[in-house]
This record gives structure tokens, C-alpha cells and sequence, in this order.
């Protein structure tokens, strides 16, 4: 059964249980009221008759009090009957008014006055009253009060069900379009946002489901960042291979003497693009030990300024070929607690970066800067370039797989790359427990930093 | 005569093989790294025909090739895309700004060679 459904059917059951109590209750008080109203009638009546009694008999009066009696009996319809009993000095004289009845509602009451003024004289009345006819009445107006509660009482539960209706149906609306979304995406549709503003739970659900939503969508654009990103790096070099295979195998063929330089030459270009090319799937298997969690990194005492040597020599040439410089202003130091391979990729990738977006005649350094964080000595690596720096917006999703500066075709000569590098120093860095900063803005260059602990 | 052909590529791999496989067929090849420095060698001596990739940096193909469009000395020069993309809305975006033909990377020296030819000769046809 549906939601909404439950929900009426509930507050319908709920509503019609709460009225029955109540019509109950109701009940219980007007039938005593009636029994109490029927009492004082009947106890009216008995004085009525008492006081005539006491009258007539002080002034001697019989006629008087049939009379009356007789009245009585014409005013009260439930009087059914009296009977008059005179006694003066020792005679009693009887009179009837009225048929005795039979019937099991008359009541027999009976009323004793005497004159204390003149013993043996009394007066003593006894009448029959038919509670039934003194209750009329009042049981009329009880079946009238409760046919105005049903009427009330029925006008409120289709009231309270129109209530229940409505309020269902607005509460489980955002449900409705949870799941219509939900559907949405299932499809494909990704990064589909719901509009609802609310402090209770279905604002927190679909505050998650919209957050949910906006994560799929960034999960499904890497995805497609990733598949555009190694269609092209793996093709790209694959496709200069191919061509210069061919080239090589024709100029085989011609057996000239001058083709055998141009070979050698694309030789060396194939040698290059395989770096390339095995540069790129090692990057990839990297990813893949990251996002399987097991980048693992074994610390040692290592001392920095060797390793930042090595890699200054590594970019050397290629530095030499941009007409950028590379300085390793790193003296020696104390040892810090680091995975030398990991450091040693952390610097190659990032001064790879700074060779990318720096024009010629620029300038890369590797600077280094000790400093205390409580207990514990740090070491802050600093790669910094004089290149074209990047944006804000650009910053935040350095760190991300597959993702670059977005003004691409702005950048400079040889601007290529993966997005994966950045994301891997991260990943490094953060296994060594170290900081990752960047400092940058368009046309001041960018200053990459790391903390590395020093080794006790 | 000699066909002269400008070849502006950023990626350093490409020129090498662009040059090697027109050269190999007899054509004058100059080549050129970005769009900024191909339009500078285009008006200082004008080729017959020109190959420019899409993506380069400083100016790319797009730019260039609107900007030789727009120069009256250069604007009937059959112009040659090369392009990694593929898709219809881009080579028909890449027509109206004036692009003669496409090569798409990585392509096969017959392919190449044959387009470059079929370019030239339809401009010569133009021409007369």
C-alpha cells in the first residue's frame, strides 16, 4: 500500500477511534444529567403536593386540595394518580384521583402532613408518578444533543480526512520527487538537482541526495576526462611511432645513404615517445595503487639535497633545450624520514609542471626551509617557477585526477599532459604526512610546497 | 615545379614526419611551431597550400585560420586541417571558418600525400 494511503487510512482510524471515546463519554454524562433532571422533577412534584397538602389542611380545607390535586394532574401528565387520606379525630375519610395503574415505570410515592397545632389531624397523600412521562422530555433533548455530535462529529472526521489527504500528499511529495529523480539518474541523466528547502528530515535527505547527485556528475566527468585523456596519450605517441616505423621501413627499402641518418634520427624520436608512453602507464598504475589504497610508502632517514641534485641533473638538457634554468638551492641539512623513490617523483613531476608552464628564460628552483610544528621539526620543500602561475578557480582542482587548467590553448609551446602528476605528489605527500601547498596567481609564477618530518 | 607547402604544428614529432613524407614526394616543406610565427612566414613569401593542426598553443588553428582569411593577400591559400577530433559538428564548425580539407591524426603517408594533392589541384582549377 502506498505511503500516502497509509497515512489517511491511520489518521481516519485514529480520528474515528478518538470520536467514539468521546461520543461515548458524551453519552455516559447526558443519559446521568437525564436521570438527574427526571429525579428533581419527580421531587418538584412531591413538594407541589406537600405544600397544597399542608395548606389545605391548616385551613381545613378538603375541596381545596382535590381541587388542586385535580390541577395537578391536568398540568402534569405523568401524575397518573392520588390518593387522599383525611384523618381527624380517628375518622379518615379517602379519596381517588385517577385510575391506579399497572404499568412498571409508575412510581408510588406518598406524601404524610399533619397540623402540629391540632393533633389527629393528618393528611396523608399517595400518588403515582409515570417516570417515563416525566423523562420524555428530557430524553428528547439528549437524542437531539447527539444527533448534533454525530453531525459535528462527522463533519470533523471528513474535515480531518481532507487534512490527513493534504498533508500527506505534502509530505510525501519530496518523496515522489526523490524518486522520479533517483529514476533520472538511473538513466543517465547525472547531476540532476532537486529544489527543496526545508529543516527537516526530507531537506537533510534531499540535501544528501542532491549532494550525492553533484558527486556522480564530478565522478562521471573524471570518468570522461580519463577516457578522453588516454585515448589521446595513448594514441598520440603511438600514432608518431607508427608513422616513423613507417618512414624508417621506406627509406630501409630505398637503401639510400642519407635516409640511413633520418633513420637513426627516428629512432631516437620512437625512443622518446616509448618514454612517453611507459611515463603515462606508470603514472596509471599509480592512480590505480591510490585509489586502490595501497600507494605505499617505507620512510628512512634519507638526506634531501641528493636527491634534489639528481633530479636537477635529470631535467638538465631538457631545461637547457626550453632555455629555462634549473637551480637546486638545497645545502645540506638534517635527514628527514622519506621514501627517497617517492620523494625523488614528488620532485621530478613537479619540476616536469614548472618546465611545462614556464616560457623561455624563466627560471626553476627546488629552495628548502626548516621549521617547528610544536614537538616535531619539518622541512618545507619548495618548487617554484617563474611561469605563467594559474587562477584561483584553477588551484582547487590542481590536485584532482585528469583535470588542467582549463586555458589550455593559452599556454606555452609543449603544454601537455595527463593531469595525473599532481595527484600522485598529493597522494605521496600525504602518505609521508606531510602538507601540500600551492602559492600562484597569473603572472607571478607558482611556488609549490611539501613538509617532510625531520628524522630524530 | 616544386609544390611549397607551410606545416604548422606545435608537436615537434609531427612536423618531422609531415616534412619527411611531402618532401619524399617532391614538395617544398617549411615549417612553422605556433600560428603566430606560420601567419608571419605565410605573408612574408606565400605557399601554395597549408597544413595546420587545431590545437596549438599562442594562436591555434581556428585563429589562424581566420586571421588568413581575413588578410586579402592570403585568403585563397587552400588551407589543410590536421585534427585529433573527429566529430561532424566540429569539421562543420572548422568549414565555415574556411578550412579546405582534414587530416586526422594519426594518418597514413598515402592519405596524407593524396589529400594535400587533391587540395592544391582543386585550387589550381579555381584558379583558372
Amino acid at each position: 500500500m502506498r505511503i500516502r494511503t497509509r497515512l489517511v487510512l491511520l489518521t481516519g482510524a485514529l480520528q474515528v477511534f478518538s470520536l467514539v471515546l468521546f461520543g461515548g463519554g458524551v453519552m455516559v454524562v447526558l443519559k446521568s444529567a437525564e436521570n438527574q433532571k427526571t429525579v428533581a422533577a419527580e421531587e418538584l412534584l412531591r413538594h407541589t403536593i406537600a405544600r397544597t397538602a399542608l395548606d389545605a389542611l391548616i385551613q381545613r380545607d378538603q375541596v381545596q386540595l382535590l381541587s388542586y390535586l385535580n390541577f395537578l394532574k391536568g398540568q402534569y401528565p405523568a401524575l397518573i394518580y392520588a390518593r387522599v387520606s383525611w384523618s381527624r379525630e380517628g375518622k379518615t375519610i379517602r379519596h381517588e384521583i385517577g385510575a391506579t395503574g399497572t404499568s412498571a415505570a409508575i412510581n408510588e410515592r406518598q406524601v404524610v402532613v399533619s397540623d402540629p397545632s391540632q393533633p389527629g389531624q393528618a393528611v396523608e397523600v399517595v400518588f403515582g408518578v409515570d417516570r417515563d412521562i416525566l423523562r420524555a422530555p428530557f430524553a428528547e433533548s439528549r437524542i437531539r444533543s447527539l444527533n448534533i455530535l454525530a453531525i459535528v462529529a462527522t463533519g470533523t472526521l471528513l474535515f480531518g480526512l481532507l487534512v490527513a489527504i493534504f498533508v500527506s500528499r505534502a509530505m510525501t511529495a519530496p518523496l515522489f520527487a526523490l524518486g522520479r529523480l533517483a529514476q533520472e539518474i538511473g538513466t543517465g541523466k547525472l547531476g540532476k538537482r532537486l529544489e527543496w528547502q526545508s529543516d527537516d528530515e526530507f531537506g537533510a535527505l534531499v540535501r544528501a541526495f542532491n549532494a550525492m547527485s553533484a558527486r556522480l556528475e564530478e565522478l562521471d566527468t573524471i570518468k570522461r576526462n580519463f577516457v578522453s585523456s588516454v585515448t589521446h596519450e595513448l594514441r598520440s605517441p603511438l600514432g608518431a611511432i607508427e608513422s616513423f616505423l613507417s618512414l624508417i621501413r621506406e627509406k630501409v627499402a630505398a637503401g639510400a645513404p642519407e635516409g640511413f641518418k633520418q633513420s637513426s634520427d627516428y629512432l631516437e624520436r620512437i625512443a622518446i615517445n616509448v618514454r612517453r608512453l611507459s611515463g603515462f602507464i606508470n603514472d596509471l598504475l599509480d592512480v590505480a595503487k591510490i585509489e586502490k589504497g595501497k600507494m605505499e610508502c617505507v620512510l628512512h632517514p634519507i638526506a634531501l639535497p641528493a636527491v634534489a641534485q639528481e633530479v636537477c641533473q635529470f631535467f638538465e638538457a631538457k631545461a637547457f633545450q626550453l632555455g629555462v634554468t634549473i637551480e637546486n638551492r638545497l645545502s645540506a641539512g638534517p635527514l628527514v624520514m622519506a621514501d627517497a623513490d617517492r620523494v625523488r617523483q614528488v620532485l621530478v613531476n613537479l619540476v616536469a609542471n614548472g618546465l611545462k608552464f614556464t616560457a623561455k628564460g624563466g627560471q626553476i628552483w627546488i629552495a628548502a626551509e626548516q621549521f617547528r610544528d610544536g614537538a616535531a621539526r619539518w622541512i618545507e620543500v619548495t618548487v617554484g617557477d617563474t611561469g605563467r602561475g594559474m587562477e584561483e578557480s584553477d588551484r582547487v582542482r590542481l590536485f584532482q585526477p585528469f583535470t588542467q587548467g582549463r586555458n589550455v590553448e593559452e599556454g606555452v609551446a609543449g603544454h601537455k599532459g595527463t593531469g595525473l602528476g599532481l595527484y600522485i605528489v598529493k597522494s605521496i605527500i600525504d602518505q609521508h604526512g606531510g602538507k601540500l601547498e600551492v602559492k600562484s596567481a597569473i603572472g607571478q609564477g607558482t611556488q609549490i610546497s611539501f613538509s617532510l618530518r625531520v628524522a630524530a | 615545379m616544386s609544390t611549397k607547402v607551410l606545416v604548422i604544428d606545435d608537436e615537434e614529432d609531427y612536423r618531422i614526419i609531415i616534412a619527411d613524407v611531402l618532401r619524399g614526394a617532391g614538395m617544398e616543406v617549411r615549417l612553422a611551431c605556433d600560428g603566430e610565427e606560420g601567419l608571419r612566414m605565410l605573408k612574408e613569401n606565400p605557399s601554395e597550400v597549408v597544413l595546420v593542426d587545431w590545437m596549438m598553443p599562442k594562436m591555434d588553428g581556428e585563429k589562424f585560420c581566420r586571421a588568413m582569411r581575413a588578410d586579402a593577400a592570403l585568403k585563397d591559400i587552400p588551407v589543410l586541417m590536421l585534427t585529433v577530433r573527429q566529430t561532424a559538428d566540429e569539421e562543420l564548425e572548422a568549414l565555415h571558418f574556411g578550412v579546405d580539407d582534414f587530416v586526422v591524426k594519426p594518418f597514413r603517408a598515402a592519405e596524407l600525400l593524396a589529400r594535400v594533392r587533391a587540395v592544391v589541384r582543386r585550387a589550381q582549377t579555381r584558379a583558372a
